[in-house]
């Protein structure tokens, strides 16, 4: 439970400097039944360094989509995608991403599944192990260094992926619904964990999510898409201080609004008055 | 499953034993001739005897240096050949269809045109050996590689492995459980393969010591055989799931 002090430092120092994405103008079409199809129309995103952005959205929005292209997976759009000034070409490992699936190696390890992410990076050989184990720790998980996936509960192999992304140190780190498969109490644990481990990395992060919720609770700023093609509808800022206490009246008030927001399109009108009144009884 | 070990021992050695006495029992009966139904002793009697003579040894070599020289061939092409249609969609889409239609041919039909090129020498038997291997481990690698899921290439790229680091790290790995599920299945076939080639046309192992058995009337020798075989099957089958456990603990563990 001792992170690395080293890393800690370059990283609080780092932050200011660097992690800003730009995303301006991007455009996404796929082909479907050899029609093209558009998924993502001129989104229009700045992330400051060291932010905890959220993305929210019905399914068909984009919104993985819109992470597959930051991470560098997809390079097939047009528009701009820039990372501190450099435009995003492929894949790279100052962007990290946790997927829904953890996508640990089932024949490897928790250890060598971490220090996989650094095959390829300059860190010296002597101290890789270091650096896993301290990762290790900062997502809670000291003890389980040898143990397989199979072994590991769904929150543990999730917060596994989330220490195997971050062990590179990338500046950006992107999160595709990354609790999407836990269960509810699983959750909420896990987003402790996650607004932690922010707080101590300090690196930027952008999460999408289709739980409102969640994203409130440790984003910055959310952004509502709406789908179809997948646009940008409204940016909220969440202005309360890291950590949050999950019964903030604004928590509770922003989360009523984005729903109301998020189920009042033209293609959900006719469901709208019911969906509305589900998360005012939830609040109570 | 949730066996304590003592009892599963005693319930694998339960019906054999079952079969066995229901066997001494027919015997006994006197509803078959002697000759055709031979008692478990005299069979056991047979094999002691082959045994101290080294008949049976020599036959039960024979037929292990076959398997062992013909499935190396066998597999390994196969695995090869399994890759090879894995990896390019050319090459399966030229070669599947007549591969999937081959598999279908008992290997046993290709016999008699084999002893027509190859004679019922050694390289006979081997060929055959191979064949049988061919089969089931180039399908199970085909299986094995297509199964890696399509998520872990992401995971690849983004931690930007190169192609070999991919292959050694991701691919290789991946794809062990099923190739070694392929190698138990093609040395089991083999073996069974190898034994009925060898009833056919042969001159020294252990189907060819059942054949000539037959041929003299002595059906203890035959049964003796059946064991043997069944025996060295049942063997081969334990050591490959042996393996196959220790190599893929991760699995289970």
């Amino acid at each position: 439970m001792n992170p690395h002090p080293h890393a800690r430092e370059d990283l609080a120092q780092a932050a200011a400097s660097r992690g800003a994405l730009t995303v301006s103008g991007l455009d996404k079409s796929f082909d479907i039944g050899g029609k093209p199809r558009k998924i993502l129309d001129g989104i229009n995103l700045n992330v400051r360094p060291g932010e905890f952005v959220s993305i929210v959205g019905a399914s068909g929005c984009g919104k993985s989509t819109l992470l597959r292209l930051i991470a560098g997976l997809d390079t097939d759009y047009s528009g701009e995608l820039r990372l501190d000034g450099d435009r995003i070409a492929t894949t790279s490992l100052d962007r990290g991403i946790v997927f829904q699936d953890h996508r640990l190696f089932p024949w490897m390890t928790l250890e060598q599944n971490v220090e996989l992410a650094l095959l390829n990076t300059d860190t010296p050989k002597s101290r890789r192990a270091q650096i896993v184990a301290d990762h290790i720790a900062l997502v809670n998980l000291k003890g389980f260094e040898k143990a397989y996936p199979h072994q590991l509960s769904g929150g543990m192999a999730q917060r596994a992926a989330i220490a195997r992304a971050l062990v590179t140190e990338p500046k950006l780190l992107l999160l595709d619904e990354p609790l999407g498969a836990l269960d509810a109490l699983t959750r909420v644990h896990v987003q402790n964990e996650l607004q932690r481990i922010w707080m101590a990395q300090r690196s930027t992060m952008v999460m999408v999510t289709h739980d409102v919720e969640e994203a409130l609770y440790l984003g910055d700023r959310v952004i509502v898409m709406s789908p179809n093609p997948g646009r940008i509808r409204r940016i909220v800022e969440v202005d309360l201080p890291h950590p949050r206490d999950r019964r903030a009246p604004l928590l509770h008030r922003l989360k009523d609004e984005i729903l109301a927001e998020l189920t009042s399109g033209a293609d959900a009108a006719e469901s709208a008055d019911n969906l509305v009144h589900l998360p005012s009884r939830e609040a109570r | 499953m949730a066996f304590p070990q003592g009892k599963a021992v005693a319930a694998a050695w339960a019906a054999p034993v079952a079969l066995l006495a229901l066997w001494q029992v027919a015997c006994l009966s006197g509803l078959f001739p002697p000759q055709v139904l031979v008692p478990p002793s005299v069979v056991a009697q047979a094999l002691a005897d082959m045994a101290a003579s080294g008949e049976l040894q020599r036959h039960v070599g024979d037929s292990l240096y076959r398997l062992l020289v013909g499935f190396a061939i066998g597999a390994g092409a196969g695995m090869v050949f399994g890759a090879a249609l894995a990896l390019s969609r050319l090459v399966e889409a030229v070669l599947s269809p007549l591969f999937l239609t081959l598999w279908q041919v008992p290997v046993i039909a290709f016999v008699p045109l084999m002893v027509m090129f190859l004679g019922i020498d050694e390289p006979f038997k081997i060929a055959v050996v191979a064949i049988a291997a061919f089969f089931p481990m180039a399908l199970a690698t085909f299986d094995g590689i297509r199964g890696v899921p399509r998520n872990w290439f992401d995971v690849a790229k983004v931690y930007r492995l190169s192609l070999l680091q991919l292959i050694r790290r991701i691919l290789l790995p991946a794809t062990v459980p099923a190739v070694l599920t392929g190698l138990r299945i093609s040395l089991t076939r083999a073996w069974v393969v190898l034994v009925a080639a060898e009833l056919l046309a042969a001159d020294s192992g252990i189907g060819q010591m059942m054949e000539m058995g037959r041929q003299l009337f002595q059906i203890d020798v035959v049964l003796a055989g059946v064991v043997v075989s069944g025996l060295i099957g049942f063997l081969l089958d334990r050591g490959a799931r042996w393996v196959e456990s220790r190599a893929t603990r991760w699995r289970t563990a």
